[in-house]
């Protein structure tokens, strides 16, 4: 069974007497351990379909599986704890919390599910390791780099051993140094920790690191093909 | 579970002290009502306690006769309290001793000495009444009542302020350009007992001070007494006494069976009762000060709350988006306004106990005494006030959904 399963997905909203369909039923499957790229100008519906992935949001109509759970059938307030063991977040803007410690930031998720603090500690101390920002771990975000604070954000995004990662524009923000270091980190935890990476890009070269890209326009798809990465350098593993 | 509160608090903390300034301000509705409590429950306190010593000093089998400030309008030609009063409670087997009772202030000089004293005008059953006794000297005697003699007994402590070391015995004093003669000195009570505070004052007869001085309510009858102070026999016939004493007075002031009192009779359980009320009704007054303060306090906390909340409602987002539940961050903004109202209400207690401590220490008639009671009703309050008014903000936040709160910019 697909880790991700989406039959015929609509979201419509109703603007005064027009209803506007931003999804217009899309049905995808990923299978464990895929990257995917998913491409489309803004409007497109990508974001809307990344936000009912991520079980932000839910479709207006549609099943959704994921791992198993009928998403579409769990209240929103109880897509919580699905998010927190399920999913983990990158976003554009880093999303990091301010005035809080690289270390704090990655230890959050799991207070939400009532690690021991010992234990959080321990684990948030080896995402950081992972994504190689262990001597930072007491850094406020505002002391850190674009490069690194996206670095802490993919730590918290690991630390909960969520098989998914949602990448929205994760380098977005990033000059092109820093985006090949963040994208190489992508590559390695997709290939290294079979992480299943969904990454949501407007730029071709980001999404030339993923192994499946898929285009959507006017809340559809449009394109869905397997591709060869190109941008993943093979050495990359050693330059982190 | 402790653990989570624990970083749940932290995160409070941190929030908090980001915005030193705006906490401050914000606390200070909750410090001023919280340190408010504190001083109203300490002065309460201290004003029973001190009532309580007071009455129980001064005995508690003393009746005042007196007319009544408000006397009822039906009642056509009132009488004044006289001495025919006295004498007629005199005669009751119920009651020790019976005195008039007027006290004026005056200024009195020796040399170049000039002190301010109350004098209560009297004659020489004040003693039995009060069970005062003379160390130095005599007291006035009945000659000298009747012949309107100016003479005076000196309380202990006023003979020592106005005389010092020099023996007030036979020495001449001026009250009011009239001259007295010092005759005696009384023992020390050592305690201020309610009515008068004979230490510090002074006694002349009667007469001389309705004569000569002009003393007392009623300026046109020299016969009418301010009051009677009366001791009964026997405390625990105290009510007995009351009705003798009434009787005696209808008798003499020949009112018909039938008629209304003109005069009436307190005693100290009467006293105590007042007092007791008008400690109350100021406990009250303060503690509605308290209470409104507290209020204004929280709706404060809740001002803030709800900034910080808009303030911070991408990280609300954020949370949310890695697993916080709607229930997770309500309890964090909760803790949050709860830290923030008691360290308000630490610092307010901390506050109130040392506006109590100036007050008693810079104003010594007042008595206040701290309770720890009082120190935990009030942390009470704070805490209260900090789940009362961060509530709304706190559930406000948590009803956010996580892909609107993301959004916010």
């Amino acid at each position: 069974m697909a880790l991700i399963d989406t039959q015929d997905l609509y979201k419509i909203y109703q603007v005064g007497d027009v209803e506007v369909k931003a999804l217009n039923g899309v049905s995808i499957a990923i299978e464990k351990g895929e990257f995917v790229a998913v491409m489309g100008p803004s409007g497109s519906g990508k974001s809307t379909f990344m936000n009912i992935l991520g079980c932000l949001d839910k479709p207006t109509r549609g099943t959704y599986l994921l791992d198993g759970i009928d998403v579409t059938a769990t209240e929103l307030s109880k897509l919580a704890g699905v998010r927190n063991r399920k999913i983990g977040f990158v976003f554009q803007g880093f999303n990091l919390i301010k005035r809080t410690s690289a270390l704090e930031n990655v230890e959050l998720p799991m207070i939400y599910n009532h690690t021991p603090a010992a234990l959080r500690r321990k684990k948030a101390m080896a995402a950081l390791e992972a994504v190689g920002l262990a001597q930072r771990a007491h850094h406020l975000p505002n002391q850190l780099s674009g490069g690194q604070q996206q670095r802490v954000a993919i730590a918290r995004s690991l630390v909960c051993d969520a098989p998914i990662i949602f990448a929205d524009e994760p380098t977005g923000n990033l000059d092109t140094k820093m985006s090949i270091e963040v994208m190489d980190l992508f590559t390695r935890l997709n290939k290294e920790m079979g992480k299943t990476i969904i990454l949501i890009t407007h730029e071709p070269d980001i999404a030339q690191y993923a192994t499946r890209l898929i285009k959507f326009k006017d809340g559809q798809k449009i394109s869905d093909e397997k591709q060869t990465p190109t941008g993943a350098k093979p050495a990359a593993t050693e330059d982190l | 579970m402790i653990d989570a509160f624990i970083s749940v608090l932290k995160i409070s903390l941190k929030s908090i002290f980001a915005n030193k300034m705006r906490a401050a301000l914000t606390s200070l509705g909750i410090i001023i009502g919280v340190a408010a409590v504190i001083v109203v429950l300490a002065v309460g306190t201290g004003t029973k306690k001190d009532l309580a010593a007071r009455f129980s000093n001064m005995g508690t089998n003393i009746i005042f006769l007196r007319q009544p400030w408000d006397l009822d309008e039906s009642i056509s030609s009132p009488k004044d309290v006289t001495m025919d009063d006295v004498r007629a409670i005199r005669e009751l087997s119920s009651v020790s001793a019976a005195a008039p009772y007027i006290q004026t202030s005056f200024s009195v000089k020796y040399k170049n000495t000039s002190v301010s004293l109350s004098a209560l005008a009297t004659d020489t059953d004040i003693f039995k009444a009060y069970d005062w006794s003379v160390e130095k000297g005599r007291a006035f005697n009945d000659k000298e009542i009747d012949t309107y003699a100016q003479v005076m007994v000196l309380g202990a402590t006023s003979a020592q302020t106005i005389f010092g070391d020099v023996d007030p015995l036979g020495k001449t004093v001026v009250l009011d350009n009239i001259p007295f003669i010092v005759v005696g000195v009384t023992k020390k009570t050592g305690s201020s007992g309610f009515g008068f505070n004979i230490d510090e004052g002074a006694l002349i007869p009667y007469t001389t001070g309705k004569v000569k001085l002009n003393a007392g309510w009623s300026k046109t009858d020299r016969r009418a007494l301010d009051r009677v102070v009366i001791r009964a026999a026997d405390f625990n016939q105290i009510e007995n006494a009351k009705v003798d004493i009434a009787n005696a007075v209808r008798n003499v002031h020949r009112i018909h069976p039938l008629g209304k009192d003109d005069f009436q009779l307190d005693d100290m359980a009467s006293f105590v009762e007042q007092a007791k009320s008008t400690g109350t009704m100021m406990s009250l007054f303060l503690g509605i000060i308290g209470a409104v303060s507290l209020i204004v306090g929280g709706i404060g906390v809740m001002n803030i709350m709800l900034v910080s909340v808009t303030e911070r409602t991408r990280e609300i987002g954020i949370r949310m988006a890695i697993g916080a539940t709607g229930w997770n961050i309500r309890m964090q903004f909760l803790v949050e306004s709860l830290t923030l109202s008691c360290m308000g209400g630490l610092m307010g207690i901390i506050l109130g106990i040392v506006s109590t401590w100036i007050l008693v220490k810079y104003m010594p008639s007042l008595s206040a005494q701290l309770s720890m009671s009082a120190i935990l009703i009030s942390a009470g309050f704070s805490a209260a006030t900090g789940i009362f008014f961060g509530y709304y903000p706190a559930y406000k936040a948590s009803k956010l959904t996580p892909i609107d709160a993301l959004r916010y910019e």
